[in-house]
């Protein structure tokens, strides 16, 4: 009788709150080796069905074989390797292609069984795929088999792993690259990264090579140079000194759960993402900074953790329905915003503990705003999953908890420049999000321009159907906002680019940045009763929000795409009205 | 479902103490229902089999 995993409810409260230690953390990872066992049995068993064998089916029967011996030999070495996530990422990679009816990378199985083997030291003879002249150990490394073709027969007496005819290599040296062991002929160790801090220890491969880690929207890193590796290196060893000083909630979980970073090819900004696929599994390009290092470990393993549970215990029901993500431009599915909303539970934790710890100006600044800023977001984007009655019964458990958690008071007050400029940056992106993505009934807007040029009330008038629709209008305001968020992000070039003419932007735009939001409204009046201007209305929302409690404040915040269509179809009407007199018409 | 309860039972059937012997002579239906849950909510949840869901 076979019995599920059960997760006990202190865990699954640790979870919902953001958080989770290791121990909760090792219930996760030992589904995972479950899960990946599952999986391996569906492989075999397609493996086994195919009739007549392959070399790929030989493989994967050797393989299984081999992996079976080391299990009987030494159990804790196949767990460990069968809890790879290279190992979950290929399984599932196997059923994709079971599933769309494309051939399974069977031969992978014996290349895993050899790392096995290797770490037990065991004899063995087994065929394993060739790529690229050479052959991929998962956990362990790269054996550089120049000239073989796509099989090569890899050996060993226990001691030695021989490789085809000619190559020769102590299995003693095929281990990872710790930086501790001189080069080996053939051999590439994966670099080992071992980050220590007040006695707390944390071993991470850096994987270049493994093909079924390198799924990202962004590709792996295959070629990292010593001096890069050294990089890494020493971002990841002060980012666990910080993690493990200052935000112990998070080192112990990383240290349990993250077996593996992927280094991405860089672009202009710092990308991160993980997969559900592949649990343990970070993938990120080069962060900047300790602190950003730090930030992305906790962001990605709160994915982690999410997946992991997710695979456990069913959170959210089927829908295609779609939402606003504070932390994206586009809208994204409910599973999405699930999804972000857990990542950004445990950046609030992070930024919470950071704001107290700097001691600049302008980084406390930024800390506050960061935290408050995503503690909003929470809120926000909770009551959305909540409403849209998604959530299974346990997911909305778990929500409702994540929200509660998000409301309670951390750890003492945000000063008043962060709260302002942390809610002016969120109600930024939603006003630009609204007005790029909500499409509304044309009739609907033409009959309440009707009913504004009869003067009549607009209680009494229906609003126009409004739906979720990509790109309905073209938005460009990121002068403007990239500016409003340089005030935390930079602070001093904040400064010194608003000390100077700024000729991108409009003067309404202007008068904003410098926080003159009486002559902003002004402007914005102005140019709007001239050009309806969808960029102009969310400046002119922003500026209306700085004056004081305004009662136009709510329908410019939840309606600026109707107002927007309504003020456009009256000037297409030759009636161009003063933005304001709408406003107040539809209030 | 209360947070109060002492434990949640999950969808993932607990193999770590299986042999991969034993593994291999489990028949289809032993796993057949966690494995059809487990393709179904990558399926439904958004989740590509193909490919990684590498951002939010």
């Amino acid at each position: 009788m076979i019995t599920t995993h059960s997760l006990s409810a202190g865990s699954f409260s640790e979870l919902a709150e953001g958080t989770g230690d290791r121990v909760v953390v090792r219930e996760l990872r030992e589904a995972q080796l479950s899960k990946h066992m599952m999986l391996l049995h569906v492989v075999a068993g397609a493996a086994a069905g195919i009739d007549p064998q392959t070399p790929e089916t030989d493989a994967f029967s050797a393989g299984y074989q081999l992996l079976s011996q080391v299990q009987a030999a030494d159990p804790a070495v196949v767990a460990r390797l069968l809890g790879l996530p290279h190992i979950g990422s290929w399984a599932h990679d196997c059923l994709a292609c079971l599933d769309n009816g494309s051939p399974p990378d069977f031969g992978y199985l014996a290349a895993a069984a050899v790392s096995a083997a290797i770490q037990a030291g065991l004899r063995f003879e087994v065929d394993v795929p060739v790529r690229g002249g050479r052959v991929p150990l998962p956990g362990l490394g790269c054996l550089a088999v120049p000239g073989a073709d796509e099989w090569v027969r890899l050996s060993s007496d226990g001691a030695r792993l021989q490789a085809g005819e000619h190559i020769e290599v102590a299995c003693a040296a095929l281990i990872p690259d710790a930086d501790s062991v001189p080069a080996t002929p053939h051999w590439e160790g994966t670099p080992l990264v071992r980050a220590e801090a007040d006695g707390q220890s944390w071993e991470v491969l850096l994987e270049i090579a493994d093909r079924y880690l390198d799924r990202y929207a962004l590709p792996m890193l295959t070629i990292l140079p010593p001096a890069e590796v050294a990089n890494w290196r020493q971002r990841i060893q002060s980012a666990w000194e910080l993690l493990v000083r200052q935000h112990g909630w998070a080192a112990g979980s990383i240290g349990e759960g993250v077996s593996v970073l992927v280094p991405l090819v860089p672009r202009s900004d710092l990308d991160s993402a993980t997969s559900p696929a592949a649990f343990g599994a970070i993938a990120t390009s080069l962060p900047p900074s300790v602190v950003s290092m730090a930030e992305t470990l906790i962001h990605e393993f709160q994915h982690n953790k999410l997946s992991g549970l997710m695979d456990m215990l069913p959170l959210i029901e089927p829908s295609g329905e779609r939402g606003y993500a504070p932390w994206r431009e586009d809208p994204r599915p409910m599973a999405g915003l699930l999804q972000g909303v857990y990542a950004f539970a445990g950046i609030v934790h992070f930024w919470d503990v950071q704001r107290h710890i700097k001691t600049a100006p302008d980084d406390v600044l930024r800390a506050n705003v960061l935290y408050e800023r995503w503690r909003l977001t929470i809120e926000f984007v909770t009551d959305t999953l909540l409403g849209h009655g998604v959530l299974t019964p346990t997911g909305v458990s778990f929500v409702t908890a994540l929200r509660e958690r998000g409301r309670r008071g951390e750890s003492g007050p945000v000063p008043a420049e962060a709260i302002e400029i942390a809610r002016e940056v969120a109600l930024d992106n939603w006003l630009t999000w609204q007005l790029r993505h909500t499409a509304l009934d044309a009739a609907g807007v033409a009959g309440l321009a009707a009913a504004f040029r009869r003067g009549e009330p607009s209680g009494r008038q229906q609003l126009p159907a409004a739906w979720i629709d990509d790109d309905t209008r073209k938005i460009d305001s990121m002068t403007r906002s990239r500016l409003l968020n340089l005030r935390y992000q930079e602070p001093q070039r904040y400064r010194e680019l608003t000390a100077e003419e700024i000729p991108e932007l409009a003067a309404a735009d202007v008068h904003l940045i410098r926080g003159d939001a009486s002559a902003a409204v002004a402007a914005y009046r102005e140019g709007l009763v001239a050009e309806p201007d969808p960029v102009a209305w969310i400046g002119l929302a922003l500026a209306v929000h700085r004056l004081p409690a305004d009662p136009a404040r709510p329908v410019l915040t939840e309606q600026l795409p109707l107002l927007f269509e309504l003020h456009a179809c009256l000037a297409g009407q030759g009636v161009h009205a003063d933005p304001l007199d709408v406003v107040a018409w539809l209030a | 479902m209360s947070l109060q309860q002492h434990e949640l039972n999950s969808v993932i059937p607990d193999l770590r103490t299986l042999s991969l012997e034993r593994l291999a002579e489990l028949g289809d239906s032993a796993l057949a229902h966690s494995i059809a849950l487990y393709r179904e909510r990558l399926k439904e949840t958004g989740v590509p089999l193909s490919s990684f869901n590498a951002r939010i």
